[in-house]
């Protein structure tokens, strides 16, 4: 018997938004790390601030480490991304 | 009743059979693994019907990616699921308490940590839909907390896209995302039910939510004594604590009927279970160390760490088989970060009344 079935999804789902245009370089520019603040982001984060700096000339690595890290990053993190070049947010499992 | 076709906005497929829908549903990753019922119009509009919404209806929105969830689309996952009309008031209502704020949806969902959401029935709907909160409470009891807890677990999959590898990060999860919904046993007690305790008035139906780890299993029938029974449920929260995670939070403990009538011919109650557990559910942080995760006690080793911040935080539900000495505790997602949420079914507890 021929059955019409309905779509289970969210077919209204929005968009994750788009991209901020590419940088052509890091150098002289401002990169804002966003940490999840786990125990593994300490490592990795530090290094990585290293990387940017020494290998890329980045002038300046903002740290950021959100209150809870199952949540998304607090407002007053989000409020500063405006004022940098780029942004990481990261994972620390 | 509505009284008028239902307007339904969902992209339809045509299938051949019963056995096509299966392979539809399947193939775009849209059921648990298990067999669903194909969900018919006719079938999502009976599920509507019965709890007089409009398709288009507002369940709510995910507060993290703002997603908006309607009554439509929660009826479809409900019929897949395998529930019956009866039980999409029920559904509708654990949907509504976990969009939350404190209920952290997202975070519980997309977690590492794997948890499955817990609802806990109470009030009069467990008769009417015949959910039974005794034998194999926690495994597959009856139809109706298998198809509610089951269509709670397709509706995160397909409205919220909470696949494995999607937004489900989940290392391991566990057997309750498949279903994960206990009715307390209120019959066989003389203890007040859940939702009473936690703030709604008797007899009013209830939904709890809980993000919820996998159940821990006791055994202790050589003593009718509280404090010894209440003790090896609160060694298996220190176990947790050390094992698992030290942060305190919602636990639910399942007490079965064999100890709870010790527990009530001593004149325990909820309140008294509750303030017992929180004076000893309690670990130090060096306690860490027994249990291979030394590196992170530092300096704080001889700080206590309770399982619960305030008794009050105790879930305790009655259920469970007849015979047996055994109790589970349900241990939490992770600490406070998630709060359980109390939700009464079809009614508004403190609702303006409507303005003449």
């Amino acid at each position: 018997m021929q059955l019409q079935v309905l779509d289970p999804t969210n077919e209204a789902i929005p968009p994750f938004g788009e991209l901020a245009p590419r940088l052509n370089s890091l150098a002289g520019k401002t990169v804002g790390l966003i940490s999840n603040g786990k125990e593994g982001t300490k490592g990795f984060f530090a290094h990585l601030d290293r990387m940017l700096r020494d290998d890329h000339g980045v002038a300046n690595v903002i740290t950021r480490v959100k209150s809870n890290y199952s949540a998304p990053a607090d407002p007053h993190i989000v409020a500063e991304i405006a004022g940098w070049d780029a942004v990481v947010s990261g994972l620390g499992d | 009743m509505i009284g008028r076709p239902m307007q339904l906005a969902s992209r339809t497929y045509d299938v051949a059979d019963v056995w096509a829908a299966q392979e539809l549903y399947h193939a775009n990753g849209w059921t648990d693994g298990l067999p669903i019922v194909p969900p018919t119009r006719d079938a999502v509009a009976a599920c509507l019907d019965w709890a007089m919404m409009e398709p288009q209806q507002l369940v709510g929105i995910e507060p993290v990616r703002g997603v908006a969830i309607t009554a439509e689309k929660l009826a479809i996952n409900a019929i897949m699921a395998g529930c019956l009309p009866m039980h999409f008031p029920v559904v509708l209502t654990a949907f509504t308490a976990m969009l939350r704020t404190e209920f952290l949806l997202h975070g519980a969902t997309a977690s590492t940590g794997g948890c499955a959401v817990l609802i806990i029935l109470n009030g009069p709907i467990r008769l009417e839909i015949g959910a039974s909160g005794t034998f194999n409470t926690l495994g597959n009891s009856d139809r109706a907390t298998a198809v509610i807890g089951r269509a709670i677990r397709l509706a995160l999959i397909n409205i919220l896209e909470v696949r494995p590898g999607g937004i489900d990060r989940s290392t391991l999860g566990h057997p309750g995302k498949f279903t994960f919904c206990v009715a307390e046993d209120e019959e066989n007690t003389t203890w007040a039910p859940l939702s009473v305790h936690r703030g709604l008035p008797p007899e009013v139906s209830a939904v709890t939510v809980m993000a919820a780890g996998a159940p821990r299993q006791i055994m202790n029938e050589w003593t009718t004594k509280p404090e010894e029974i209440l003790e090896t449920f609160a060694a298996e929260m220190r176990a947790n604590m050390r094992h698992y995670s030290i942060w305190a939070g919602n636990y639910a403990i399942v007490v079965p009927q064999q100890l709870r009538e010790h527990l009530q011919t001593a004149g325990w109650s909820k309140s008294d279970v509750a303030a017992f557990i929180f004076e000893r559910a309690r670990i130090h942080r060096r306690e860490w160390a027994d249990a291979g995760k030394g590196a992170v006690v530092r300096d704080r080793g001889d700080t206590v760490y309770g399982a619960l911040e305030s008794p009050d935080q105790l879930l305790v539900v009655a259920a469970g088989g007849p015979a047996g000495g055994f109790g589970a505790i349900i241990p939490p997602w992770l600490g406070h970060k998630s709060h359980a949420v109390t939700e009464a079914i079809g009614v508004c507890i403190d609702c303006e009344p409507p303005k003449a």
